[in-house]
């Protein structure tokens, strides 16, 4: 394979994973027939009636047909209308994108330092310090979100009475102006995400450490400071980069749990809502949206990876 | 240090006698509390799904935890609502991780082109939002399937990876080496030689898919995927109680720490098997 | 203040089992004075320069003492270390960040006011490295020797009042040794220089020190009954040699035979090693040196069958040796064993010591269960390892007790030849020496005909026949007395 250089490589690569993505949510959501129809027959459709359904939204041609369409309207601007409502899915994800754009933002926000905080103090700090950043890390990540999001309901809401528990943001207010709402699911989202990093961030730090040039450095007295930023840094910011890409891209499908509990209506809680009625247009829709986002964080993680990682 | 050569080394004797008891604190832990999940409904004596007292009374005779959102008795629906959700997991874990340990066990022995396309196809795996996968996957199936699905589309990469890297490691083993070089074959060295010797990594391996597991049927359940709504569920127990947090605390807070004892102790179990893996 | 130099005072470090690793250790380093720290590896040199620097390893602590600098205690050893000391580790090379060229590696070791106008082209030039053509380059576009020199720059850059080398004569190539031995010489007597120099290398350090401290073997014992030795018949020779030279046995036959042997890295690929020919007669002992990436322990790999040979043949007791190895006869399979280098790997953690013993009684024998695990006994007894070790996990052992298993093991399918691949690389002199003694023993009772791969000087003296890989061939060595090129320089 001829040698492209670096950010056209990435940005095939982007393309490819991208195109596999968008196969596998067809194949998952509409490969196998009769949702669809059986949806606009209410469930109860006679099989007749199923049928003209089907032939009328043309689920009765093969699949790889079917796929093709759906990309070619993708591309071109036009995802098709709901199911259910029947308006078109481009207003929908724009009405619902901005909650989840802030939630999102806001979680990377405190997530961010909070994961060099927690991974720094448990690779570096005096050893009690290493200790509780070592079980925060464990405890914090294996946790299931709607514990962490009880939880914090149950302490900063009902026992200290902080915010308010539930957020029933007024409808057509733009989410960033209540941050008083957006306090409780942001940390419901930003913890997990925090602890999850730190365990990786962890291995990599450590790893950097351990590098004879490291220690090198440490008997010669440099600084902690200027180890941390000229030693380690340089090293550990491919797998942080790739890191905040996942978790960027996780977002936007994690904020479901945060978003229906606390009774935001962002993306997570439009695809939820679409999964459950199998309103099939708007799942793929949104699935597509939440995959471009982890391939275009990956795309620019790869991109920018002779930056930082030079052999 | 140079001091491997003494006669017998009592320090990692220590360390590794500290390490095995908390391990085994920890196990008695996950242990019991996946005896609850799993046995709660049989000892309860009550009926989870009975209306029994005003919606979200307190703590009192006959109702130790209180009642819910529909004035249903709190510690039964706790005690029958870890089952279904745990089984959920352990399935899932098992066959995620069987699948990783097989899938690693060749491609890091087998270091062909195969091999390291496997790697890094599962490299790819990791990239993707994991409830995002479950999400989609409960487009068609029912919710465990879906929780199985999204578990080994998320948690076998990870489990080839680790064990594809140790296999790899393995096979320049000085005991791996040894065996081949007898005329041993290689599926005999794999099963007698490395398995055995990463049998802490694939168990700690394990418990991580289990953590894995529980998130992705607490979340799927949470968001209304689980059980059908009279049946108890502690994920889904957390979404109806929630409002009432502040008449009848127990109603969130008792299946929430029971979720959060069952993931956090597995977790830590893990932790203490296996340290050091990234 | 008073100048009266470093001064160590009763210095005890122990780790975490409160096992003394260095007990109440004293010196006095004068200014313009230099002071040699040597002893054999293992005597805990590394662990005292640690001490000194004010940075243990994790596990170990100072237990008592005090580390005195012109008189007074070191109270922030990070800061002093910055301002006082240049520091040269034992792997030099491997010490510079990869991502800093060769001046800014330098300049990050002087003083902020000292940096820019020329110093650290200066600090370049005094190594004999040209600055304009150097100072750019990163460790990756720079030699070995050069990156060493560049370390080494580093560590002179700021004329430290403390200079501290670690092992300086393995560390560095015989002319970098050079260039930094007539460094310590001039700082010796300016009356104002420091200079702590550890290394094992007596020979080198006596000529150049002002006091030499020894620091003993560690007194403590490998906790095993020295090696008892086989039948009656053999009588083993105390703590000493037993077969001085190694000699072949006179009209011993031939037990290993290769002809024309090419070797590939990876198979298939360029060559490493060409058209090899190498006979062993039982009893023999024939050791190969080489440079590290030569091709050695592939040899040896290959011969074990681990290693495709891309030409060649080779017979083992008069049975030929296919690739794969799984193509041999059983008697081909059982002739050959090899023993490894590392003796953390080199027994399977999950498996007691009687079941790894066991396992290849069973394969290569065909031994009944029961038959094999009395027989595990009398293989522990020819390592002189005790009976009761069979119940053990290898995490229970010393280094020297896994190497001795590692040799029963081998010996399991009562081979004709050993292929020993730098089996005394990670012990201790002492230990290494018990390994070897009992090689030499066996070798002698049993004939068993031993080829070892190793660099070190120990093993190679005991060869009755040196071989040396060189530009991709084996050839005899000239003189089996083989020093270190350092040494011959100086």
């Amino acid at each position: 394979m001829a040698r492209l250089p670096w950010p056209a490589r990435a940005l095939a690569r982007g393309v490819l994973l991208m195109a596999a993505a968008s196969i596998v949510i067809f194949l998952c959501t509409a490969a196998l027939p009769g949702d669809a129809a059986d949806v606009l027959g209410g469930g109860r459709a006679a099989p007749g009636e199923l049928a003209r359904l089907r032939a009328e939204q043309g689920l009765d041609r093969p699949p790889h047909v079917r796929y093709l369409d759906w990309l070619t309207d993708v591309l071109s601007g036009d995802p098709g209308v709901s199911l259910i409502t029947g308006r078109p899915i481009g207003e929908l994800v724009a009405q619902r994108a901005g909650v989840t754009l802030a939630l999102a933002v806001a979680a990377l926000a405190v997530g961010v330092p909070l994961t060099a905080a927690l991974a720094w103090a448990a690779v570096r700090g005096p050893r009690w310090l290493r200790q509780t950043a070592n079980a925060v890390i464990v405890a914090g990540a294996a946790l299931p979100q709607a514990v962490v999001a009880a939880a914090l309901v149950a302490w900063l809401s009902a026992a200290w009475g902080l915010f308010p528990p539930v957020s029933m943001l007024p409808a057509g207010e733009p989410a960033w102006s209540r941050p008083d709402l957006l306090a409780l699911p942001v940390l419901t989202l930003a913890l997990p995400i925090a602890a999850y990093g730190a365990a990786l961030l962890r291995g990599a730090i450590a790893d950097v450490m351990a590098r004879p040039y490291v220690r090198d450095a440490e008997l010669r007295g440099l600084p902690p400071a200027a180890i941390a930023l000229r030693y380690v840094l340089p090293m550990v910011a491919a797998p942080a980069t790739r890191l905040l890409a996942v978790t960027l891209g996780g977002l936007v499908a994690g904020t479901a749990v945060a978003e229906t509990l606390f009774g935001l209506a962002g993306l997570g809680e439009l695809l939820v809502t679409a999964i459950s009625t199998r309103d099939v247009p708007v799942v793929q829709s949104v699935a597509l949206l939440a995959a471009a986002v982890v391939v275009a964080g990956l795309a620019a993680a790869d991109a920018s990876r002779p930056a930082t990682e030079r052999r | 240090m140079k001091r491997m050569n003494g006669s017998v080394e009592p320090i990692p004797q220590v360390r590794a006698g500290h390490r095995s008891r908390a391990a085994l604190i920890l196990g008695a832990v996950s242990g019991s509390m996946l005896l609850v999940a799993l046995g709660g409904a049989a000892v309860a004596g009550r009926d989870p799904v009975a209306i029994v007292a005003p919606p979200w009374s307190g703590p009192g005779p006959g109702l130790p935890l209180g009642a819910d959102a529909l004035g249903r008795d709190v510690l039964a629906r706790v005690l029958a609502g870890g089952r279904d959700l745990t089984l959920t997991a352990i399935a899932a874990a098992l066959t995620a991780s069987a699948l990783g340990v097989a899938g690693g066990l060749w491609a890091g022995w087998s270091r062909g082109r195969l091999g390291r396309a496997a790697a890094s196809a599962a490299d790819l795996l990791l990239a993707l939002p994991l409830l995002l996968l479950a999400l989609l996957a409960v487009v068609t199936l029912p919710g465990p399937a879906a929780v199985v699905a999204g578990t080994v589309l998320g948690g076998t990469p990870l489990t080839l990876r680790v064990v594809a890297d140790a296999t790899a490691t393995a096979r320049r083993a000085g005991y791996v080496e040894a065996a081949l070089s007898r005329g041993e074959r290689g599926g005999a060295v794999l099963l007698r030689e490395v398995l055995p010797a990463h049998a802490g990594l694939v168990g700690a391996d394990l418990g991580q898919r289990l953590v894995l597991a529980v998130q992705l049927a607490a979340a799927l359940n949470v968001l209304g995927f689980g059980p059908a709504p009279p049946a108890p569920d502690w994920a889904a127990m957390l979404r109806e109680n929630l409002q009432g947090l502040g008449l009848n605390a127990a109603a969130t807070i008792a299946p929430a720490a029971a979720l959060a004892v069952l993931a956090g102790s597995v977790a830590a179990l893990s932790h203490s098997l296996w340290d050091g893996r990234s | 203040m008073r100048r009266d130099g470093l001064t160590v005072r009763g210095l005890t470090v122990a780790d975490r089992a409160g096992t003394s690793i260095v007990d109440r250790l004293s010196l006095r380093i004068a200014p313009g004075e230099v002071l040699a720290l040597t002893g054999p590896s293992g005597a805990g040199k590394t662990t005292v320069l640690r001490a000194v620097l004010g940075a243990l390893p994790a596990g170990l602590t100072r237990v008592s003492g005090q580390i005195e600098w012109h008189g007074a205690p070191v109270r922030a050893p990070r800061r002093w270390r910055r301002r006082t000391v240049g520091f040269l580790g034992q792997d030099p090379a491997s010490a510079l960040h990869p991502l800093l060229d060769a001046r800014a590696a330098v300049r990050e070791a002087l003083p902020r006011a000292a940096r820019g106008a020329g110093a650290e082209e200066r600090a370049l030039a005094e190594v004999g490295l040209d600055p304009a053509e150097i100072g750019r380059r990163r460790p990756h576009q720079l030699s070995g020797g050069q990156a060493q020199r560049v370390a080494l720059a580093r560590a002179l850059a700021a004329n430290p009042e403390l200079l501290v080398l670690d092992e300086p004569t393995s560390a560095l190539d015989p002319a970098a040794l050079l260039l930094a031995l007539e460094q310590v010489r001039r700082r010796r007597g300016d009356s104002r220089s420091v200079t702590l120099i550890v290394s094992h290398d007596l020979a080198v350090v006596r000529e150049l020190a002002d006091h030499v401290v020894r620091l003993g073997p560690d007194g403590r014992d490998d906790g095993v009954p020295q090696a008892p030795i086989l039948s009656p018949g053999g009588k083993p020779a105390p703590g000493g040699r037993a077969v001085p030279g190694g000699r072949a046995v006179p009209g011993g036959r031939v037990v290993l035979d290769a002809h024309g042997l090419t070797i590939a890295q990876p198979p298939g690929g360029a060559p490493l090693l060409s058209d090899v020919d190498l006979t062993i007669s039982a009893g023999e002992s024939v050791a190969v040196l080489g440079a590290s990436g030569s091709g050695k322990s592939t040899l040896l790999r290959v011969l074990a069958g681990l290693h495709p040979a891309e030409r060649g043949r080779a017979t083992v007791a008069g049975q030929a040796l296919p690739w794969p190895v799984t193509e041999r006869s059983p008697a081909a399979l059982r002739a050959l064993a090899l023993v490894g280098q590392n003796p953390l790997d080199v027994l399977n953690p999950a498996r007691t010591v009687g079941a790894a013993l066991a396992r290849p009684l069973r394969t290569l024998r065909g031994l009944p269960r029961r038959a094999a695990r009395a027989h595990v006994r009398h293989l522990l007894a020819i390592v002189g390892l005790p009976e009761e070790l069979a119940h053990r996990y290898p995490a229970t052992l010393s280094g020297g007790q896994r190497q001795r298993v590692a040799l029963a093991r081998a010996l399991a399918g009562d081979p004709a030849v050993l292929l020993a691949d730098e089996i005394t690389a990670a012990l201790d002199t002492r230990t290494a020496a018990q390994v070897l003694d009992l090689i030499d023993t066996l070798r002698h009772e049993t004939g068993l005909a031993v080829l070892a791969v190793t660099h070190d000087p120990a093993v190679a003296a005991r060869a009755g026949r040196v071989l040396r890989i060189e530009g991709g061939r084996l050839r005899p060595h000239p003189c089996s007395h083989h020093r270190r090129p350092s040494l011959d320089v100086l």
